[in-house]
């Protein structure tokens, strides 16, 4: 299979051009981190970005970046690092989950969208795409959105981009949102609950005015894998519920102090701070207990994503039907579930569980002859997923770009 | 009227009084207006230049209504309009000479409000501020908030992607939003997302948020609601030259701060907000910035004193801090009421809508001045300075020959230098009619394409609110032509391994 390494836009619509006259569809990478997510493609060649990883301007002043797609993820965060500023989604380096090497691009960041425990409070990667030129699968480069925060002006495509898992258009350039990393982290620490109970607490701690920045639960056989990424934390083979404050330093420590009493009817708060804290949330964040080389690196691994307060229901019955384990973040709103080995990775439990409570679940770790039998995307209604269609269809007619990944069947 | 709206049909208008009974029995009773004198109240929206009776005003109060009214002008050919409170300042909610303006007014019922999941499902008719107002006892509020938020219903706040003085911190109308219910221009139905934070496949919630009601209709919101922050003060700053206001927004967003809100205005727009409020604003200043900060009172006290800090360090020539609400609410009365106070020292304004990056701030100043000049109207600045979005007030009188051309034109050259400077068009009130010809200043034909082609996924026929927007529009069938270039997977000099 041919790869074109393009090096700059007019490749790219070079290569999308003569793929709609040759009817061969390509499959779009960066890095190739998060290619083993999704269905196996039916495309000939494959379109490469990473060379287009040029940083083409960065204006901490104005608190945006603007990158080529290929950029590698790596090197835009330790450039905005030094700055004291980040992405405030926090992006979800998905090598160790998926036990890929790298960490993968810019481009690749966005079409998949997974954004990490600060979701609550920052939103997602759609929330920080201010700005994109593509090209389209009409083999025309465009371009959405602009250089700054606040902008309506035209349809906000860049929505669809994040997420679309490259079906769309190839993104050359973005331009996104960059926010100031806070002074201090307190993160505290609760242990001993069940879900239901971590369920509450989480619920209470976001309905507070402490401004919550993440609130997740680890039920005990979460850490019956590796635990490296709790280090310094004691207690271990016990539930671990943790809500994380961020800010000013007396602002956070403050909080903490409120969030503590208010929690006081769950049990007696512990304090984990900085490092502690941000090793702690890293872990949540790449699901390491879930990781590939870990004990449960054959298990199936899941995404699912509820409404919060439904979390703790569903992930404990999806845990007692298949004999799986689960981890909630986003305060219940998603759920990270392993589940043991089976032909069909659970997936008829899985999207009922999830649907009963307006759900939705992503199959993100599977074989691929699994993938092959099991919707990876959760299915949607019949008008909705129409709509989509017939919105992919208007960026990509021939469907040249990345055919197949979304829907199960197109390879065979 | 410089804006040229699409050619009316004929066929239709003929048809009229076949519509009106047709339309009867889908909504009975009062809920289908077709006398001249009652169709008055809706032949305008927030931009009042403009002004054009609907052919007919329907005002469904079920969502079965509304398909069954979409589905029936879809067969039909018939054009619809939908308006929410009619705010808009861009003439969203322009109505057609031979187009149905499809009022949701009657769906002003909050439906439901989930504490424990943090979202209220409510009807879109119901105001930006009836939602804070339904959940503050139990400390929650709705953070998005447009300055019309008294009257703007939530519907227009997702058609338009509204902002307000609080969206530096908290975002827009999109980034508050979790779900829908639609009614395609088919009369299709169709529920998006819900209490989630995310929702399954290509995020159509994101692309209809903003799409000034070309997609569709809404018929319910869900949208995220948060808790209120435990206090908030304001500083409010002047300073002897505009770049020098400048300078301390720039310092306090790079020092790390996000304040809940960060204004700015300029002279004139701060001698009008003090004749007409009395704030106790300095009237020796070129420029006053009001920087308010929220959060618990032991943060807030932190950072007021490193924005003090920072605002002398740029010279600020006068520095008050309030130390009461009733002290924080008389800083922003000010502001807030800058827009009439403006309306008392000039029979019309025009309310421009531009945003720039931050740092352009002077350099646009200075442009805005130099037109004032070449266009002999005044101008009074007020901006979201945090966020860059400039709100000029252009001066004229309308009863003046010439004069609202000339300040069309003031307005358009703006405009065009945001985006010289590299900023955009409109922040936060939406293109309507009034930049649609200014589309092209920031999009070439292709950007337009793309865009349209989505509006094609959408309404094929074209029939929903057309005329806003975009400048040209396309046939579908057209915009979805396919140019095949000759060619295989050659490419002799693009590297392939």
């Amino acid at each position: 299979m041919d790869t074109l390494k393009v090096r700059d836009a007019k490749d790219v619509e070079e290569v999308v051009r003569a793929a709609i006259a040759s009817e061969q569809p390509l499959e779009i990478i960066g890095h190739g981190s998060k290619r083993a997510i999704g269905h196996a493609m039916a495309t000939n060649a494959v379109l490469d970005v990473s060379a287009l990883n040029a940083i083409t301007a960065y204006e901490p002043n104005e608190l945006i970046v603007t990158l080529q797609a290929g950029a590698p993820l790596a090197d835009v965060l330790s450039m905005i690092d030094a700055k004291n500023q980040q992405f405030a989604f926090e992006p979800m380096n998905t090598a160790q989950l998926l036990g890929t090497p790298a960490l993968g691009t810019i481009g690749g960041m966005i079409a998949a969208g997974l954004a990490g425990p600060r979701r609550i409070k920052a939103g997602g990667a759609r929330d920080h795409l201010l700005g994109a030129h593509a090209v389209s699968g009409f083999g025309d480069s465009f371009k959405t959105g602009g250089k700054v925060v606040k902008n309506v002006t035209g349809y906000d495509l860049c929505k669809l981009l994040a997420g679309s898992w490259g079906t769309l258009s190839v993104m050359t350039e973005v331009t996104l949102k960059v926010m100031p990393k806070p002074e201090a982290e307190r993160t505290l620490l609760l242990r001993g609950l069940d879900d239901a109970a971590a369920n509450k607490a989480m619920t209470a701690a976001l309905g507070s005015p402490f401004d919550v920045s993440g609130a997740a639960h680890l039920p005990k056989s979460a850490f019956r894998t590796r635990t490296d990424g709790l280090g310094d934390i004691p207690g271990q083979g016990e539930e671990l519920t943790v809500l994380r404050l961020e800010g000013i330093t007396a602002s956070a420590a403050h909080r903490a102090g409120s969030l503590r009493e208010l929690l006081a009817p769950f049990g007696t708060a512990t304090l984990v701070e900085d490092i502690a804290s941000a090793t702690l949330w890293a872990t949540i964040r790449d699901v390491l207990p879930f990781a590939a080389d870990g004990a449960l690196g054959a298990w199936s691994v899941w995404r699912i994503v509820c409404p919060p307060a439904s979390g703790a229901a569903l992930g404990t019955l999806l845990a007692r039907e298949t004999g799986g384990d689960v981890i909630y973040d986003w305060g219940g709103g998603l759920i990270w579930a392993a589940l043991p080995p089976k032909s069909d990775a659970h997936a008829p439990s899985v999207r009922q569980r999830a649907n009963a409570v307006g759900g939705h679940a992503t199959l993100i770790r599977a074989a691929e002859d699994i993938r092959r039998d099991v919707d990876v995307f959760h299915p949607q209604a019949a008008g909705i997923a129409a709509l989509s269609e017939r919105v992919r269809a208007s960026f990509d007619p021939k469907t040249i770009l990345n055919r197949g990944r979304l829907t199960r069947g197109a390879a065979a | 009227m410089a804006i040229m709206m699409p050619a009316s049909d004929q066929t239709v208008l003929a048809r009229r009084a076949e519509i009106v009974t047709a339309l009867r029995a889908i909504v009975p009773g009062e809920g289908v207006i077709d006398s001249a004198a009652e169709m008055r109240a809706y032949e305008s929206d927030g931009l009042t230049a403009y002004r054009q009776p609907p052919m007919v005003v329907v005002l469904p109060d079920t969502t079965e209504q509304v398909s069954l009214v979409l589905k029936y002008c879809a067969q039909h050919g018939i054009k619809v309009v939908p308006r929410g409170s009619g705010t808009s300042l861009s003439g969203g909610a322009l109505p057609l000479e031979d187009g149905v303006l499809l009022g949701l007014g009657k769906f002003k019922r909050i439906r439901e409000i989930d504490f424990d999941n943090r979202a209220v499902v409510t009807e879109p008719g119901v105001t930006n501020l009836a939602i804070s107002q339904a959940v503050a006892h139990a400390g929650f509020y709705y953070a998005p908030d447009p300055s019309s938020q008294i009257a703007c219903s939530i519907g227009g706040n997702v058609a338009e992607n509204s902002g307000g003085v609080h969206c530096l911190k908290y975002g827009m109308t999109t980034n508050n939003v979790l779900g829908c219910e639609i009614v395609l221009m088919s009369g299709e139905i169709l529920r998006i997302g819900g209490k989630s934070a995310e929702n399954p496949g290509y995020d159509l919630m994101g692309v209809i948020t903003g799409s000034e009601g070309l997609l569709g209709v809404i018929t319910e919101i869900t949208v995220r609601i948060l808790q209120k922050p435990e206090t908030a003060r304001a500083l409010m700053v002047g300073f002897a030259q505009v770049e020098a206001a400048g300078e301390c927004v720039a310092r306090i967003i790079g020092a790390g701060i996000i304040p809940g809100g960060m204004e700015m205005m300029d002279k004139p727009a701060i001698h009008a907000a003090e004749a007409f409020v009395h704030a106790g604003y300095p009237l020796d200043v070129e420029a006053l910035l009001i920087i308010e900060l929220d959060g618990p009172k032991i943060e807030v006290d932190e950072l007021i004193t490193r924005v003090e800090t920072i605002a002398n360090a740029c010279g600020s020539t006068t520095c008050q801090i309030s130390t009461s609400e009733a002290e924080r609410n008389l800083f922003w009365a000010g502001r807030k009421a800058a827009f009439p106070a403006v309306g008392r020292i000039s029979p019309d304004y025009l309310c421009m809508d531009g945003t720039i990056p931050r740092g352009a701030l002077p350099k646009a100043l200075a442009r805005i001045r130099e037109l004032s000049e070449k266009y002999q109207l005044g101008c009074a600045n007020v901006f979201h300075a945090g966020d860059g979005n400039l709100h000029p007030l252009i001066l004229y009188d309308a009863n003046k020959p010439g004069e609202i051309e000339r300040a069309e034109a003031f307005g358009a050259d703006i405009l065009r230098a945001c985006v010289e400077f590299g900023g955009v068009l409109t922040g936060e009130h939406g293109v309507g009619i009034e930049k649609r010809d200014l589309m092209p200043e920031m999009f070439s034909e292709i950007d337009l394409n793309q865009q349209q082609r989505l509006k094609c996924a959408f309404d094929a026929q074209g029939l929903l609110n057309p005329g806003k927007v975009f400048p040209t529009l396309h046939r579908c069938a057209e915009l979805g032509r396919m140019h095949v270039h000759a060619g295989k997977l050659a490419f002799p000099d693009i590297p392939r391994f």
